[in-house]
């Protein structure tokens, strides 16, 4: 039983999730019927769930909750904003019902108890209270209408694993109903195509439910099908017993009835009736399935080990390739290299399954600013760009943190308020903006915003009043803003609740530094400051390049080389300031061999990778190229931690170890030791 | 088996570095491996040798004659690679120390153990766990998690041993 609770928690999250999404578009869009459809279908779903796994403070909840949506979906009631502020409380309030530990908490129950009132308060406002008792009465008046339904499923249909009787089923279920099926369209026997589907429905149904509810069972073959939903009558047609009988016959005699036609036959028994009242049989009104299954729940465990099979698999064809190659056994290298090309696929593909689009984090983020810039009666719009940029799971997870962190900044420290922004010019409404793109073989994501920036002096001074630098240092700007990366640096005038308590982006530079990622910082004053996170598209498997230098193979990573010269080896030595000229253009270089102190070459060339470094091209010399190499990435060990230049090591075909240097670090490394010894 | 289990029993692993004679706790070692290719880690600490793949994982190897403050492994046949399981910070981590040579298993009771000698001694006293005295040989059992993990040279002696392969050991940028 607990596995099921487990699973009911895990997919309610979830729902939550999606609530909560749904409920911030509909801040923007209130009168959009589909957005409040979602809300009302999720609402729904939480319902039904939570009291069959006995989450029965859950269930009662949201069925007042559900009730305040169904009022709006009547267009009873408004989307106003106190709804969406009620609902949003509610919404986290979900969050923690889903936590039974809450239960036993005395605050908690208070909490619930009052938030249940308000939720029972939208439901009573009298605008409310007065549709809603009018709605009532109707529905106590024997709503019943008789509706006209023509169906005709795309002759595909059954691909989809759409059964239409089911869905003719579903109808018949919502009340009475009377339902004609037309074969006319049925080709001769050797036209047949078995998997076509040639039959097409009228029905006339009568039913309480509204025409939301019938479309509701059409919902998922809307597509697929053309449908006619259209109203006959206010009453129950179907107890006439002249009109199915001449519906019937019409049926029997001519292809299809069609609307009109019943349309002036209702008319007819309408005039005949007019007093009459029909029993109401009472059905119960059916759930409304709301998900499709485009996607299945896989625990990420079984993920981690499909990921680590795949960085087995790709080590074992490394061997297979070298063993191919060295033995020159026919057939045994086509063999090789289709492993190769299946491996390789595989990889990738497995690979998109740990990608997760940021979308997924956005949300909450969108909650922060919207509830902050309340709080700080602030006016501010969040955009955000490029949500389905992909990042492996593991990197959006200790992401959140972070860019949480940079938000409050942005949304304290750097928006005015609103008349100080008017003073200044600048629209009343302040903006940031979180923009995630794909920058070679890392993701950026960037928040900037327009508002007061950072003013470099501030820092400057506040630095050399905390003993960070000496007054007479001159920093660049760049150098200036790097400062608030330190431990213990934080500009704000006045400290807030939101920021500005002295720990923050030194943390953040942490954290992003833990899943190999990069923070820089870009600011004008009063214009704003960007931030920009710059990390690794994924952690364990990269396309590289093998190269040699002395008796050691290294790895470099393919998406920083820009491309590979052959240089002869007495120009590499003989410069003195490690710069050659290739393709006309200087390029400097790092020469490995002599920064990893491992001796001289004899062989007559060298090879240069050139890779980009931050905009440059910077050389670096090898000894030679191997090939290209898939390197599965594996630690070095905490033995290593302050190994800054190498990422990680990989194990090649024959079974030794090559190491996969990061570029970026080596550069920075000894370009900025380089600038120590010339000094 | 479990932690309590393993320290009940009173094996020890005995290696030569040189010509002195150290144990560890049976406990604590995985395995013994022959003398394989190192690639070396550049710009890394002396006694970090390099890393070797042992069955599909990269393992760091640590020369333990370095670490001791000796001067660094010549390697024989007899050199070896014993695969140690150390607790780091909390964490259980794989370690490869190369040795001079393996010598054997042996059984020895606590109670026979003499302290670590606190004066006098080339080591320091939180490495050894005891010294046993065996047909008047001295084996210095040593406490492998403390020798290990530490990122400092274990040796009392200030300096290693300076070798034509690296001078700027932790200078990091």
């Amino acid at each position: 039983m607990d596995n099921f609770k487990k699973k009911f928690i895990e997919e309610a999250t979830d729902l939550i999730d999606g609530l909560e999404k749904a409920l911030l578009a509909l801040e923007e869009n209130s009168d959009d019927p589909a957005l409040i459809q979602q809300v009302f279908r999720v609402m729904h779903t939480l319902k039904g769930n939570s009291g069959m796994f006995g989450f029965d403070l859950i269930d009662r909840f949201t069925h007042d909750l559900e009730t305040v949506y169904d009022l709006i979906r009547n267009g009873s009631l408004r989307v106003t904003r106190q709804v969406l502020d009620v609902t949003l409380a509610a919404v986290d309030h979900l969050k923690l019902l889903l936590n039974e530990d809450n239960y036993s908490d005395k605050d908690f129950i208070r909490a619930h108890e009052q938030l249940t009132l308000r939720v029972a308060s939208l439901i009573d406002t009298p605008q409310a209270l007065e549709q809603a008792a009018e709605s009532v009465s109707v529905l106590s008046n024997a709503d019943e209408c008789t509706y006209y339904i023509l169906f005709e499923p795309r002759k595909e249909i059954f691909s989809n694993g759409t059964n239409p009787l089911y869905l003719i089923d579903e109808v018949a279920s919502l009340g009475n109903s009377l339902v004609f099926a037309h074969l006319n369209r049925v080709p001769k026997l050797k036209d047949i195509n078995p998997e076509n589907c040639y039959t097409y429905w009228e029905i006339i149904l009568v039913t309480k439910e509204g025409t939301n509810a019938i479309n509701d069972v059409f919902i998922f073959v809307e597509d697929e099908s053309s449908l006619d939903i259209q109203k006959l009558a206010d009453l129950n047609l179907l107890n006439d017993s002249t009109f199915v009988a001449e519906a019937k016959r019409i049926a029997a005699e001519k292809e299809d009835i069609g609307y009109n036609m019943l349309q002036t036959l209702a008319e007819k028994v309408m005039k005949q009736q007019q007093q009459k009242q029909a029993d109401i049989i009472k059905r119960e009104k059916i759930t409304v399935k709301d998900t499709t299954i485009s996607s299945i729940r896989v625990s990420s465990e079984k993920l981690d080990v499909l990921m680590n099979l795949v960085s087995e698999l790709v080590t074992t064809q490394a061997r297979l390739s070298l063993f191919a190659e060295q033995n020159a056994i026919p057939g045994l290298t086509a063999i090789a290299e289709n492993v190769q090309k299946l491996s390789r696929q595989l990889r990738d593909t497995a690979f998109s399954i740990v990608l997760i689009p940021i979308e997924n984090m956005l949300t909450r983020f969108q909650r922060l600013v919207r509830d902050l810039s309340n709080e700080l009666h602030k006016d501010v719009v969040f955009i955000t760009e490029g949500s389905d940029t992909e990042l492996d799971k593991t990197i959006i997870e200790s992401l959140a943190d972070p860019l949480m962190h940079i938000l409050r900044n942005s949304l304290d420290h750097g928006i005015e308020d609103a008349d100080v922004r008017q003073k200044l010019g600048k629209p009343r409404q302040g903006k940031i903006i979180l923009k995630a793109f794909y920058s070679g073989a890392s993701v950026l994501i960037q928040v900037s915003d327009d508002g007061a920036g950072i003013d470099p002096e501030l820092i400057r001074e506040k630095a050399i009043a905390k003993g960070i630098i000496a007054a007479d240092r001159k920093l660049s700007l760049r150098e200036t803003l790097d400062l608030v990366f330190l431990p213990g640096f934080s500009t704000a005038k006045k400290v807030t609740d939101v920021s500005g308590r002295g720990v923050g982006m030194d943390v953040v530079r942490r954290k992003i530094a833990d899943i190999r990622g990069e923070v820089e910082i870009d600011s004008e004053k009063g214009v704003g400051t960007t931030i920009t996170i710059k990390l690794p598209l994924t952690l364990s498997i990269i396309d590289g390049l093998l190269v040699k230098i002395d008796d050691t193979h290294y790895v470099v990573p393919l998406s920083a080389i820009d491309k590979i010269y052959a240089v002869p080896t007495k120009e590499i030595y003989e410069k003195y300031n490690n710069v050659v000229i290739l393709d006309g253009r200087q390029v400097s270089f790092f020469n490995l061999r002599e920064e990893f102190n491992v001796g001289n070459v004899d062989s007559e060339f060298m090879q240069v990778v050139v890779v980009n470094y931050e905009e440059k091209r910077v050389g670096l010399v090898v000894d030679h190229v191997v090939g290209e190499y898939q390197a599965v990435l594996k630690p070095l060990g905490k033995h290593y931690k302050s190994q800054e230049m190498v990422s990680g090591a990989t194990i090649l075909g024959d079974g030794t170890v090559a190491l996969v240097v990061d570029t970026n670090k080596i550069i920075k490394q000894f370009a900025s030791k380089q600038v120590t010894t010339n000094k | 088996m479990n932690q309590e289990n393993l320290s009940r029993i009173n094996s020890y692993l005995s290696f030569k570095l040189g010509e002195e004679e150290f144990a560890a706790h049976v406990g604590k070692v995985l395995n013994i491996l022959e003398m394989t290719k190192i690639t070396e880690v550049p710009k890394a600490p002396e006694y970090m040798k390099g890393v070797i793949n042992l069955r599909g994982t990269v393992l760091p190897v640590i020369d333990t004659r370095i670490k001791f403050g000796m001067a660094p492994t010549v390697y024989t046949t007899n050199t070896c690679i014993i695969v140690l399981d150390i607790e780091m910070d909390g964490e259980s981590i794989h370690v490869g120390a190369l040795v001079d040579s393996v010598q054997a298993v042996l059984e020895l009771d606590e109670n026979t153990l003499l302290p670590a000698p606190s004066i006098g001694s080339k080591y320091k006293s939180e490495f050894i766990e005891g010294v046993a005295n065996i047909d008047d040989r001295f084996i210095m059992i040593l406490n492998m998690d403390s020798v290990f993990s530490s990122d400092e040279l274990s040796s009392m002696k200030d300096k290693a041993v300076e070798t034509e392969k690296t001078s700027e050991i932790e200078e990091i940028g």
